[in-house]
């Protein structure tokens, strides 16, 4: 398939803004709700297309040293459930080791669904 | 609530509900007034109608709510003719609950089973809830006290045979549900794998099985200005641990933005857990609402999970349903956050 210009990431951001300057303003009350979960839907789509890959690396070679392997993420989080259901990290500062790296991939989640409380999160750690 | 103005009932539909209601109510007639669509509930479908009852002992106008199931509902979710027995039984108990009024179970009717319930006046919405100067620590309690009500309906009560009994107790098969819910991400999503791992391990011994709301939390009771008016979404009922409910109530995923309040981002858990134990019978044990605190966070993941497969897998195309699925990274951090709390308590 070759893809032509402008690509995915690009569409969609100017979709939003568009929609967000021209349609938004206008659209009556009782179609606000779907209104707002479209610019949340678009907002979200155009995050993980500008996001991509980019975090994977580091995530993995965390991953990596809980288990004791190396691979890429989508490789070794397979792993990691399956050694969590084998009881490899039942033990307490094995456990506590495990959510550090949790977090961490969960925040990289948080920065494509939903970056207010990645940001809320950023503020308070230790919430 | 209010109603949404437009017309939800078909014609044909209508006449077939009134006649029906005329034989139910022992009446002349009755007109069903159509008053449309109320909000909220991504698993229900609620009209308002007022019935106007001519003869029979319930003569009169009374504003009600017609609750129906959706196309397809989550694992978990009772029928509405159950849903419509559990609110019986907690009515008779003397919950604050809107008294159902006709149970339909036929589904020829409408299209799917439904029954009709007094319509309660004020607000749900978590986020209107929540906003308030002081915390509303009255409030709290009443929620408390209610709990402690509806948990005095036990196994045996007659209407409520239905209710499947949890095996081997309430939280592992709790645990056990979560895990079939989960699916595949069990497998891929280490958070949900480590989550159901420490909820297996961690499961309190049996204690007392009661009747659990199971989805009792701000957004789904009605105020009135000050004056709780209504406890509604029943359809998640069933026999549980009576530390599920309170757990569920304070979770960190119900506070609405308000996490300095941890009783439903209303109030302290003080006030929520001294109204309980005013009419449980029972005292608070907070290891175990902690517990169940977890299981909230997991139980929310996977509901999330399946709402997200409703559209996911064409049964019924929503950009709601979608958006939940993209809900769960900040649910998992609830649930992370919870962990790192329980396992730093001494």
């Amino acid at each position: 398939m070759i893809n032509d210009d402008p690509g995915a990431r690009d569409l969609v951001a100017i979709a939003l803004r568009s929609f967000r300057e021209a349609i938004l303003p206008v659209v009556p009350a009782d179609q606000r709700f779907t209104a707002l979960m479209i610019a949340n839907a678009l907002g979200t789509a155009e995050r993980e297309l500008a996001a991509g890959t980019g975090a994977e690396p580091a995530l993995a070679a965390a991953v990596g040293d809980l288990l004791g392997e190396t691979g890429d993420l989508p490789v070794l989080l397979p792993r990691l459930c399956a050694a969590i259901d084998s009881g490899r990290f039942d033990a307490p500062d094995r456990q506590s080791a495990l959510r550090a790296v949790l977090k961490d991939i969960t925040l990289a989640r948080l920065a494509v669904s939903n970056p207010k409380r990645l940001s809320v999160e950023q503020r308070e750690p230790g919430r | 609530m209010s109603g949404g103005g437009k017309a939800a009932l078909d014609p044909d539909r209508k006449a077939a509900l009134e006649s029906w209601l005329t034989g139910q109510a022992g009446a002349r007639s009755v007109t069903v007034i159509d008053e449309g669509r109320l909000s909220g509930g991504a698993i229900s479908l609620n009209l308002a109608v007022t019935l106007e009852i001519d003869g029979g002992p319930l003569s009169g106008s009374h504003p009600c709510v017609l609750r129906t199931g959706s196309a397809s509902g989550v694992s978990a979710s009772l029928g509405k003719a159950e849903e419509a027995a559990v609110l019986r039984a907690v009515f008779a108990a003397g919950a604050t609950v809107p008294e159902p009024l006709f149970i339909g179970a036929d589904p020829a009717m409408l299209g799917a089973p439904f029954y009709i319930m007094r319509r309660a006046t004020g607000v749900a919405a978590g986020f209107r809830i929540v906003k308030s100067e002081e915390p509303r620590r009255e409030l709290a309690r009443e929620l408390g006290r209610q709990l402690g009500l509806i948990h005095r309906v036990r196994p045996g009560v007659a209407g409520l045979e239905f209710l499947a009994r949890p095996e081997p107790t309430a939280a592992l098969q709790a645990v056990g549900d979560f895990r079939r819910w989960a699916g595949r991400y069990a497998a891929s999503d280490p958070v949900l794998a480590y989550g159901l791992r420490w909820l297996e391990r961690n499961a309190p011994p049996p204690g007392d099985l009661v009747l659990c709301h199971r989805d009792y939390r701000t957004g789904n009771y009605m105020v009135d200005g000050d004056r709780l008016t209504a406890i509604i979404d029943w359809e998640f009922a069933g026999w549980s641990d009576p530390m599920e409910d309170l757990g569920w109530f304070c979770a960190a995923c119900w506070r609405f933005g308000r996490n300095d309040r941890e009783a439903g981002g209303i109030a302290d858990r003080a006030d929520l857990y001294a109204g309980y134990e005013e009419t449980a019978g029972r005292r608070v044990d907070p290891a175990a609402v902690a517990y169940w605190e977890a299981a909230a966070c997991m139980r929310w993941a996977v509901i999330a999970i399946q709402q997200a497969d409703r559209h996911i897998s064409g049964t019924e195309p929503s950009l709601e349903l979608a958006l939940t699925g993209r809900m769960l990274p900040e649910i998992e951090m609830d649930l992370l956050r919870h962990l790192d709390a329980v396992e730093a308590a001494p």
